[in-house]
């Protein structure tokens, strides 16, 4: 009784005739086989997890290539601008310059045009003030001031050839030191002389406009009647701030030298008349036509 | 654009010829002339100016007592003022702006320097 409840346990239920040994080597194979199942399937959830991980990992990597990508893209295009903008400035600066000298020019024709329009203000306005008046003193005071004022002349001479033809007289000075007195000028002798001579205007050009003398004036101004000389101005010192000659300077003694002459003969006979009537008897006595 | 109105003091007939001569060049502007400083206060009592350019040397008034008179004046103290002066009457150009004047010019005057200070003054472009 005892050695077969020994058989029994060594057997397995309803299988009466399989042996333990191999029972227990079944189900140890079976539990072998189960465990690896396990361990595979971990393994593979496990790689599963990674591939997921590795397959998310490359989804952010794609989305930031193709970012990547696309910013590239942009920044070519921004280039692409950026040089189209650079030409654009380029052409835009090249006109900006084109018009900038233009502008220069038109300013310094302009700055010209001005100073002429000056230059003829000064003449008209010197050559007609000569003749508002039919008083020597007058006509005097305003040559007088036409050279002060307009030319600029700080010290001058006003000469009146003698009717003899040998000498020229001063009759009326500016800006001379004190105590100075011009000497009679001969005719032909000396700067003065030669232009009260020859009725040419007389210039110094040999620079700055310092202080001249009698014998070197820096200017002098033939008066002249229809081309006769009849007195000269002998320009003496300029004044401080006028260092060289002015663009009008030389037509305004020209101007000067034309018509005071004639002012001043005109204002000399009109005094020596007693009326303008009188004056004008030149006329009634067939000074219609010339000579 | 409104006519604005000059006032030239200045006693000889041509400086006051070459300046109203330079300042016919600026559009819109109206010239009044005056003898003397005397005859400018006539002037400036008469009507109302926008600028004021007066000589200093001058019978009857100066330009010095001129320039006193606009700024003492309520009406005309703040009329712009240029003076003209010889480049020598250093003191009397340093006394004019002393006393309120706005600006001085240097004879002998050319029109481009009139015409630039007149208009900066009138704020003109």
């Amino acid at each position: 009784m005892a050695g077969g409840a020994k058989r029994a346990a060594r057997s397995s239920p309803g299988s009466g005739d399989i042996p333990v040994d191999f029972s227990k080597k079944r189900d140890a194979l079976v539990r072998g086989f189960l465990k690896r199942g396990v361990e595979f399937t971990e393994e593979l959830l496990k790689e599963n997890e990674e591939l997921r991980r590795d397959v998310a990992r490359l989804s952010v990597d794609g989305a930031r290539l193709r970012a990547q990508v696309a910013s590239d893209d942009a920044i070519r295009e921004l280039l692409r601008t950026i040089e189209a903008l650079e030409h654009e400035k380029k052409s835009l600066l090249e006109r900006s310059n084109e018009l900038e000298s233009l502008s220069r020019n038109y300013e310094g024709r302009s700055g010209e045009m001005e100073r002429e329009i000056s230059d003829l203000a000064t003449l008209h306005v010197a050559g007609t003030q000569l003749h508002t008046s039919f008083r020597p003193r007058r006509v005097v005071r305003q040559l007088a001031e036409l050279m002060g004022q307009l030319v600029g002349a700080e010290a001058f001479v006003m000469y009146l050839i003698e009717p003899d033809g040998k000498n020229a007289r001063a009759f009326y000075t500016e800006g001379l030191s004190a105590g100075t007195e011009p000497e009679p000028v001969a005719i032909a002798d000396g700067v003065i002389g030669e232009t009260c001579a020859t009725g040419l205007l007389h210039m110094r050009r040999d620079g700055k406009l310092e202080r001249g003398s009698f014998a070197d004036p820096l200017a002098v101004v033939p008066l002249t009647v229809e081309g006769r000389p009849v007195g000269a101005i002998a320009v003496l010192a300029m004044l401080a701030h006028k260092a060289e000659w002015a663009s009008v300077d030389e037509e305004l003694f020209q101007l000067v030298g034309r018509s005071a002459g004639s002012a001043l003969l005109s204002a000399s006979l009109y005094a020596s008349m007693e009326s303008p009537l009188e004056a004008l008897q030149g006329l009634r006595n067939g000074g219609s036509t010339d000579g | 654009m409104a006519e604005l109105a000059c006032l030239v003091v200045e006693d000889s007939p041509m400086m006051r010829q070459l300046i109203v001569f330079a300042l016919a060049r600026i559009k819109g502007i109206q010239v009044t002339e005056a003898e003397d400083g005397v005859d400018g206060l006539k002037k400036l009592a008469q009507k109302r100016f926008d600028i004021v350019l007066t000589d200093i040397n001058m019978p009857m008034m100066d330009g010095l007592k001129l320039v006193k008179r606009i700024r003492g004046d309520a009406v005309h103290k703040d009329i712009p003022i240029i003076v003209i002066t010889t480049e020598g009457a250093a003191e009397d150009r340093q006394r004019a702006m002393a006393l309120g004047a706005n600006a001085y010019i240097t004879k002998p005057i050319q029109a481009p320097q009139v015409i630039a200070k007149v208009k900066e003054l009138l704020k003109l472009t």
